[in-house]
């Protein structure tokens, strides 16, 4: 698979190539893949929350015929979460944009309709940010914060010396 | 239907003998499904008094599980094992927590370990 048609940087991990495109050339690097390269099945499209250096929209396409995959992936500034829609190359992006759109809170110019698609009505926030707190990991006592030799009682009675706290929780007064 | 391989994870038997109550399996947990509770006893022998930790709750909530497996590889001193029996459904999400006796029953549906890889050293 010839990549260079792509213009963009090329590298290759786990045996799996991916070509990062600056989100200007998304949707021309999108449609060469599709119909210089063979590309034409579109298998899924996502995102990364990279943190401070924005979100990665990742897409994976698929040759049938040469049996081959291809990640194309691009990156939007945090401040500005918006990438161009694809849904005018594969009709078939549109739903996978909706729920990128709903689980990460970004725009996707030129979709047609960006109507919520998974969540509760009225839910709030983009559950698949990296700052976004799970309510379960509120409202729920840490199993883990017994030391060995206590039990729920002894936490109620303890003085405050709590030192064992759970990875990957953010601790309170730290949430947004 | 054919039969379940021995690794299958349907779920986990506790093998309280060996639980030394040291809390690693609970705080790794991902899902937080596990709960245990424990008191200190004073034992007295030969030599000084001992101090040691005794197990008076071992629960797991299946509701919760995703059985990931993290508590039976994290557990220093075997007392956790995968069973394939996976047969337990429940008419509401509470009765899917199971305690320590319950834990029990599937440990003995624990499949024996597989047999050791021949290798040269052994063929010896």
């Amino acid at each position: 698979m010839n990549l260079d048609v792509l213009s963009g940087r090329v590298s290759t991990a786990h045996g799996q190539a991916t070509v990062d495109v600056p989100r200007e050339e998304w949707v021309g690097a999108v449609t060469a893949a599709r119909d210089q390269l063979g590309l034409t099945y579109f298998d899924v499209l996502t995102a990364v929350d990279e943190q401070a250096d924005g979100f990665d929209v990742v897409l994976r396409l698929w040759s049938v015929e040469q049996r081959e995959g291809l990640l194309l992936r691009t990156r939007c500034p945090r401040k500005d979460p918006r990438v161009p829609s694809l849904t005018g190359v594969f009709a078939g992006a549109g739903w996978h944009e909706r729920e990128t759109a709903e689980l990460f809170g970004i725009g996707f110019d030129g979709h047609p309709d960006l109507a919520p698609l998974l969540l509760p009505d009225g839910f709030e926030g983009h559950p698949l940010r990296k700052d976004f707190v799970l309510a379960s990991r509120v409202v729920k006592a840490w199993p883990g914060a017994k030391e060995p030799g206590e039990s729920d009682a002894d936490l109620v009675d303890a003085p405050v010396r709590r030192k064992n706290l759970p990875l990957g929780v953010p601790q309170p007064g730290s949430w947004p | 239907m054919t039969e379940l391989p021995p690794r299958s994870r349907g779920a986990i038997g506790l093998l309280e003998e060996n639980c030394t109550v040291c809390m690693l399996c609970a705080r790794e947990c991902p899902d937080w499904c596990l709960y245990i509770d424990s008191h200190k006893e004073t034992v007295e022998g030969p030599g000084r008094p001992k101090v040691r930790n005794v197990l008076d709750r071992f629960a797991i909530d299946w509701s919760l599980c995703m059985y990931c497996g993290i508590c039976v590889e994290v557990c220093p001193f075997d007392a956790l094992f995968w069973t394939p029996e996976h047969d337990y459904p429940a008419d509401e999400p509470k009765a899917l927590v199971h305690e320590r006796e319950q834990l029990r029953e599937w440990m003995w549906t624990v499949p024996p370990p597989p047999p050791l890889e021949r290798t040269p050293e052994r063929e010896r």
